[in-house]
């Protein structure tokens, strides 16, 4: 019976041109507006490593000071010190650890035809790119000693080493960055996860991939320009020996635990760790120290504005208006149908088939809809794309929301389709067929 | 005027009209909402940076890659803003610290008394040994410039003490010292002691910050005649002629390189292309909103229209033997209209409440502002005025159905 | 009381020509309740129509109560129509989203009689024929008997001069059929005219004069006691 009723349905639209055509293109243009939004917010907020998002977990303590703070205030810098960076990197805990800031330096390329240009890196430890899951394409990370010695090693993205070295390996060869000659230890593969969830404070969270990365302990030897975020709550002493003893926050610290089970011991650490700086006088607030896995340390940062959550909401109070439109659209089409449901009773058709053949035709508007909602959406992605290159990267669809275009075209259709389905059932056929 | 019957007639049929309100409902609590933010973000995007011509203005991050000392590198930029100073078309160069609009500087918490517990609020810091007044062409509208003996430059390894005179903006004036005149009074930059507390010695009409946040504190800016040095970069601010700008540019570009015997990395900007970056989320939105509100408007005239002639058709020979008993096509043409109008009046009704409990949700979870009356009063009226014009169409068609049809058996 | 002269109604489509009525002559005096007959296509709801002034006619001449109706506009035929005339179909035609009451009042509104005039038109057009005690019920709830006698009344409330009558009996049966011939009656009696079209002719039996029509023309029985008096048919 489905094929059935599948085929009458698709017979009935071609019978009434423009009524279906209206319906199907008011319910697209609803779907499309709420898919290409929902795309966004779903690219913004998707996560980024499911793998272990989990086990990779931030570390925050708040070494605000206690002048003109009441309890329970937020603080103002989640990131983090040099000198807690440093003591939790020596801490040994969980299965790995890196610190990282962004930096910005000038690199003078090995061509003789390219002048020297601004590049933007980072500045991590060796466990970094086992930690995020970074694939190489030539070379390795640096060793342990030249993590520790913060030797003039580098690792390159992939469009910088082309850029640099066209496809040749570049393993081995030099460039200089502060003015001081680096050598190259690897190249990593295209990396480019957006949101950039390893780096969320000071800017650039959408934007594109490193140029380079160097040891963090040869980014604070050679005094590297700070690319990101810093908050000073306390005096600090002038130069780069003043920034590392003071309490300026301006690093990012993950671990990486074997399991989720781990992250409780982990916790009790930092917090028996947090306990210490307090008697020591560094930490001077009463508060809990806090551990954040990915998904929740893109919640607390507010990856996902309140802009995007706007039009998100926006989008489908316009597909509400489309679902009461098309409602009034199939009691329409299937009022005017009365006395063929008359027929059909007449011959035997049980009001629960009526119901089924009416939802079914339904339910073909709907895939109408949602191929040609599919089509708009991609219009739509590309109109929003044409804002920046950043939100371009985010308006992509993939195949889960191809398939919940789909979903949502036909579930709005069947959902508007229920109060005239119902309605078509109650018609009596004895009154139907009488009148003319 | 037939009211009573034409309500109670509605009442027995409910669902066509019940639709049909719905629609006009939802348009109207969206759209109000929807525009209210259009407006507010627009007079966002126009607040003025304090610049006096944003479109002259342009700055240049200088680095060079020398391994010269702190003095060397003083002396090397000084330099360089003179080679800018001497190409024609410039008005004004200063060696600043960051720029506004470009999202980038730095912010410190001030306080008016260092007695206070909490800060007073926070600004952010423009330093500049040369007149930022002049370079922005910012308007003073109380006191002074600085004076040259006051301005001051500092090696970056040596402590800074904050200068003996600032500038403020004016609404951050107002917001330290509500109703007085700031001029000679005092601010403190956190708790150490300080051998004079810094004055103020003048304000300006507006300075945005480099972030140019939307509540008050993208106003609250510093101007200190101070400049560090020893770092290998720096930051220029030109102010052009007018008109003059990108040819500057390219100028300007030429002379610094050509300047330095070492390599030098140079990036410009403009002051007009900050100024997009900072608002482009901002504008975006207020291009998906307006969209959406027109093709809302679309779909919901399209509903209006579409169910009166549905009405009208269903309704043929009601209208005939109405005719028939004695009604004239203009009064007919009234009944539709006044039908129309009801059902209309139920949407806006329904459209108000609604479009309360909606900016209430945007308030409580969205952090946007309140709805201000007039948008719901303003949309209401809109909506009536649609439902009239929509349903005139179908109201004139049902005017001229015959009144033959009463005794035709069709 | 209606009178027409050398009336002619032609319709045209694209390539036809009708003759629905050609030469039609008709005197009906006041008081009289005559029936017409005819056999179907014989242009007799085209009579009915042009006489009701639901439609214009090509030629000829129409007086309705001494008001010479050619050349009126639209308007004013909706007001003669209105003040002069009453309607009764042979479907009943009540509105079935109004009440009995609200149904009888559609033509006083347009009558413009106020608020307290039209109550009490409708009780005593209800009253009269004995459905004043459902006034608040819906046609949807009568039976076909019921709701001819509420569209009987709401011909009646404006107090018309002349009644049309469009096969009024025709959707019942025998037994309310009668009922309703017997309320015209009754109201013919009390000095309306009434022009009752019919197919039935055992009412046509019923009526002191019988207007025959056959391809548009008239001829016209008159029963003037126990004896059949005809008009010849006028070319």
């Amino acid at each position: 019976m489905f094929g059935y009723y599948f085929t009458l349905g698709l017979r009935s639209l071609r019978r009434n041109r423009a009524l279906t055509a209206l319906m199907v293109l008011t319910l697209a243009v609803g779907v499309a507006a709420s898919i290409s939004t929902l795309t966004i917010l779903h690219a913004m907020s998707g996560d980024p490593i499911p793998e272990k998002s989990r086990r990779l977990l931030v570390p925050h303590l708040d070494n605000g000071q206690v002048d003109g703070w009441a309890p329970g205030e937020k603080p103002d810098d989640v990131q983090m010190t040099y000198q807690d960076a440093v003591n939790l990197l020596k801490s040994g805990q969980g299965e790995r650890r890196t610190v990282l800031f962004g930096t910005e330096m000038p690199l003078e390329p090995p061509r003789k035809d390219m002048p020297a240009f601004s590049s933007a890196g980072m500045a991590p430890t060796r466990d970094f790119f086992a930690m995020f899951n970074v694939r190489f394409l030539h070379g390795q990370p640096w060793t342990e000693a030249d993590d520790a010695r913060g030797a003039d090693v580098v690792v390159l993205g992939r469009a910088m080493a082309e850029k640099l070295f066209g496809d040749a390996n570049p393993v081995g060869r030099q460039i200089r960055l502060m003015n001081v000659p680096f050598t190259v230890a690897g190249v990593v593969d295209y990396w480019n996860p957006r949101p950039r969830y390893y780096k969320l404070i000071g800017g650039d969270t959408f934007g594109g991939a490193d140029d380079f990365y160097i040891p963090f302990a040869s980014a604070i030897r050679h005094e590297a320009g700070i690319n990101g975020g810093m908050n000073c709550t306390t005096k600090r002493e002038p130069g780069f020996a003043g920034l590392l003893a003071s309490e300026c926050t301006w690093l990012q610290f993950w671990f990486e635990t074997r399991s989720s089970a781990d992250r409780a011991d982990l916790q009790s650490w930092l917090d028996r760790y947090a306990g210490e700086q307090r008697k020591l006088g560094r930490l001077k607030r009463n508060v809990p120290t806090h551990l954040y896995d990915v998904m929740e340390w893109m919640e607390e940062l507010k990856i996902v504005g309140n802009d995007n959550k706007l039009s998100v909401w926006l989008a489908f109070g316009f597909l509400a208006l489309c679902l009461v439109n098309t409602i009034g659209l199939l009691l329409a089409k299937f009022s005017v149908r009365a006395s063929e449901i008359g027929v059909r009773r007449a011959l035997g058709a049980s009001r629960r088939e009526i119901f089924s053949q009416f939802l079914i035709e339904t339910g073909v508007i709907g895939l109408a809809g949602g191929l040609l909602g599919l089509a708009l959406s991609f219009g739509a992605l590309a109109l929003i794309g044409m804002q920046s290159t950043e939100v371009a990267a985010m308006a992509r669809m993939d195949w889960e929301m191809l398939g919940m275009t789909f979903v949502l075209s036909v579930a709005a259709a069947l959902l508007a389709g229920l109060l005239p389905t119902w309605r078509a059932c109650q018609v009596t056929p004895a009154i139907q067929l009488k009148s003319q | 005027m037939e009211i009573r019957p034409i309500l109670s007639a509605l009442l027995r049929n409910k669902t066509g009209p019940i639709l049909v309100a719905m629609q006009v409902a939802l348009s109207l609590a969206i759209l109000a909402n929807a525009l209210y933010i259009v407006n507010e973000r627009r007079a966002v995007i126009a607040r003025p940076s304090g610049l006096a011509d944003e479109h002259s203005t342009f700055y240049v991050r200088a680095r060079n890659l020398d391994t010269d000392g702190h003095e060397q590198r003083r002396a090397t930029f000084k330099h360089e803003a003179d080679l800018l100073r001497a190409v024609p078309g410039v008005a004004s160069v200063a060696q600043v610290s960051q720029m506004p609009l470009s999202q980038s500087g730095w912010n410190t918490s001030i306080t008016v008394d260092q007695r206070q517990e909490r800060p007073s609020t926070s600004a952010s810091m423009y330093l500049s040994a040369d007149s930022i007044v002049h370079t922005f062409g910012l308007r003073l509208v109380e006191g002074r410039d600085f004076l040259p003996a006051e301005r001051v430059e500092l090696d970056r390894k040596d402590q800074a003490e904050p200068p003996p005179q600032i500038i403020l903006t004016r609404a951050l004036a107002e917001k330290l010292w509500p109703g007085v005149s700031a001029i000679g009074k005092s601010v403190y930059f956190g708790k150490q002691e300080v051998a004079r507390a810094p004055q103020v010695i003048g304000v300006v009409e507006h300075l945005q910050t480099q972030s140019a946040q939307i509540d008050e504190t993208g106003e609250f800016s510093i101007v200190m005649p101070l400049q560090q040095y020893g770092d290998s970069s720096t930051m220029f601010a030109v102010r052009t002629e007018p008109g003059q700008r990108d040819r500057v540019m390219k100028e300007a570009e030429s002379v610094l390189r050509k300047s330095s015997a070492t390599p030098m990395i140079l990036e410009m900007r403009t002051v007009d292309q900050d100024r997009k970056d900072r608002y482009r989320g901002d504008v975006a939105l207020q291009w998906m909103l307006v969209t959406v509100s027109l093709l809302m408007l679309l779909i919901t005239c399209c509903g209006i229209v579409g169910m009166a002639s549905l009405w009208v058709t269903q309704r043929r020979k009601q209208i005939g033997v109405r005719r028939a008993l004695g009604a004239r096509k203009i009064d007919i043409l009234r009944y539709f209209i006044v039908e129309n109008v009801m059902i209309t009046s139920g949407g806006v009704f329904g459209g108000v409440a609604l479009g309360l409990a909606l900016n209430q949700l945007l308030v409580s979870k969205l952090e946007m502002a309140r709805l201000p009356a007039g948008y719901l009063a303003g949309g209401a009226l809109l909506f009536w005025l649609i439902g009239v014009i929509a349903a005139y169409g179908p109201a004139w068609k049902a005017a001229s159905i015959s009144p033959a049809t009463a005794t035709r058996s069709v | 009381m209606l009178r027409m002269t050398n009336l002619s109604k032609v319709y045209r489509t694209h390539m036809i020509e009708t003759h629905a009525l050609r030469g039609f002559e008709i005197d009906v005096r006041e008081g009289e309740f005559v029936t017409v007959t005819g056999p179907s296509g014989s242009g007799k709801t085209s009579f009915l129509n042009i006489a009701g002034l639901l439609e214009e006619f090509t030629a000829g001449d129409y007086v309705l109560d001494g008001v010479n109706v050619k050349g009126l506009d639209d308007n004013a035929r909706s007001r003669l129509r209105n003040e002069k005339l009453g309607f009764i179909f042979q479907g009943f035609n009540l509105i079935p989203d109004l009440s009995l009451f609200d149904n009888v009042d559609v033509p006083l509104r347009y009558r413009g009689f106020n608020a307290s005039e039209r109550k009490k038109r409708i009780e005593d057009a209800l009253a009269k024929v004995g459905l004043a005690s459902r006034m608040k019920h819906y046609p949807a709830e009568l039976s076909g008997g019921q709701q001819q006698r509420v569209a009987i009344a709401r011909a009646l409330a404006g107090s018309p001069k002349l009644l049309l009558a469009d096969e009024p009996t025709g959707n019942l049966d025998s037994q309310m059929a009668r009922g309703v011939m017997e309320l015209l009656e009754e109201i013919n009696a009390a000095g309306t005219t009434i022009l009752m079209v019919t197919h039935d002719p055992e009412l046509a039996v019923r009526t002191t004069r019988n207007v025959h029509i056959i391809d548009g023309q008239v001829s016209d029985l008159v029963r003037k006691g126990p004896s059949l008096v005809q008009t010849p048919v006028t070319a």
